[in-house]
């Protein structure tokens, strides 16, 4: 699936979706289609087929814990890989986002390095399960 | 002489004229006594009150005086708030110019990486490279041709780190926009306590929301934006493997 798979970029910032998808696309990822915040991405999401979302936490509108909450109760998204790009690094909100069922916690400033790994950590983990 | 006995003093038979003009159902003589009750009382606590009121009128005046207040609410607070919303707009012009610069220098570099690497290809398919510079081109040319593919890729590599330097812009305007939501919720106290300092009807200005305000920004699936030194912010963790050790620990914990 890998380099064709479908991937949301969800971040309010505008700058911070460039970098994403730029990084995404010397991953090889070239399908990538950007929201700004969780009531965009949410109806994208339904009618996308996406095979992964990457989404912030802090957005005006619908923020990423409640994205993640959204797409975790949707019957047909329930299994969708959820990576978490996020400059929210308090213990509690990761052990909330750890419950609502994030695959992968990425914490902004980060490293092309860290997000490949985090990526392919939660598509080894996907094609195992 | 104790409270009670002044009291009685002062009262006693005022309250007795009273309970006498009740008792013979006399109506002027009930009004006549309760005015000079009233009076009396109005002499007693009026200095009190007109030295309240005096200080209420003295405080206003002065806080109505205050012109520096009057100016901040109407001129500098609002200026303080458009400046940071101007600086989060510049930064994010800026971010887009540099990965603009990016997105143009990419394919220039692989461009130039491509061609290079053809060239020592066609020049290997002269058997070796030292029938090549003898028939072909000088030695410095070969070299500068296996440097331009080396340099090339260190290139791509700046050019990632380059665009990947940009988050400071999202990380920077969390924090600035954060701010702003401060000076905007500071701009509307300082506007009510403007117009309160006038005497001018407040029922027609839009309800303070402090409460909605508040609980809007403490609510926490919103977020806290990055974590800034010397504030508080609660406990954070530092680095991306604690962060993968707190998110392993959960998950075999469920």
């Amino acid at each position: 699936m890998s380099s064709n798979m479908k991937i949301l970029v969800v971040d309010d910032f505008s700058t911070m979706r460039r970098i994403v998808k730029g990084l995404l696309n010397e991953l090889g990822y070239s399908d990538i289609t950007e929201a700004d915040d969780g009531n965009t991405a949410l109806p994208l999401l339904k009618n996308g087929a996406f095979d992964f979302l990457i989404t912030d936490w802090n957005m005006p509108g619908m923020p990423g814990l409640d994205l993640l909450k959204a797409v975790r109760a949707d019957a047909k998204l329930g299994k969708l890989p959820v990576l978490m790009l996020t400059a929210e690094a308090k213990r509690e909100q990761i052990i909330e986002a750890a419950q609502a069922g994030v695959s992968g916690y990425v914490i902004k400033p980060f490293t092309a390095a860290t997000l490949k790994e985090k990526i392919d950590k939660i598509l080894a983990s996907k094609a195992a399960a | 002489m104790s409270q009670s006995d002044s009291l009685s003093a002062r009262y006693r038979s005022q309250v007795a004229e009273l309970t006498g003009a009740l008792d013979a159902n006399d109506e002027a003589a009930f009004r006549s006594a309760f005015e000079r009750l009233r009076a009396q009382l109005n002499v007693e606590f009026n200095p009190e009150l007109k030295r309240i009121t005096a200080d209420a009128q003295s405080a206003l005046r002065r806080f109505r005086e205050q012109a520096r207040l009057e100016v901040l609410a109407d001129q500098e607070v609002p200026d303080a708030r458009r400046r940071l919303a101007h600086v989060v707009k510049l930064t994010e012009e800026a971010a887009h110019r540099t990965l603009d610069l990016v997105d143009q220098s990419t394919p220039l570099i692989d461009r130039m990486s491509l061609e290079a690497a053809q060239l020592l290809e066609e020049w290997g398919l002269h058997g070796s490279r030292q029938l090549a510079v003898a028939t072909l081109w000088p030695e410095r040319a070969y070299e500068s041709l296996e440097r331009a593919v080396r340099d090339a890729e260190r290139v791509r590599r700046f050019l990632s780190q380059m665009l990947l330097a940009q988050g400071y812009q999202d990380l920077s305007g969390q924090i600035i926009n954060a701010v702003i939501r401060l000076v905007t919720e500071l701009e509307m106290v300082l506007g009510q306590l403007v117009v309160l300092a006038h005497g001018e009807d407040t029922r027609r200005m839009p309800a303070l929301k402090l409460e909605e305000m508040q609980a809007a920004a403490s609510e926490f699936s919103r977020g806290v934006g990055p974590q800034v030194p010397g504030t508080a912010s609660g406990e954070a963790l530092g680095s991306q493997e604690d962060i993968d050790a707190l998110i392993a620990s959960v998950a075999a914990g469920n």
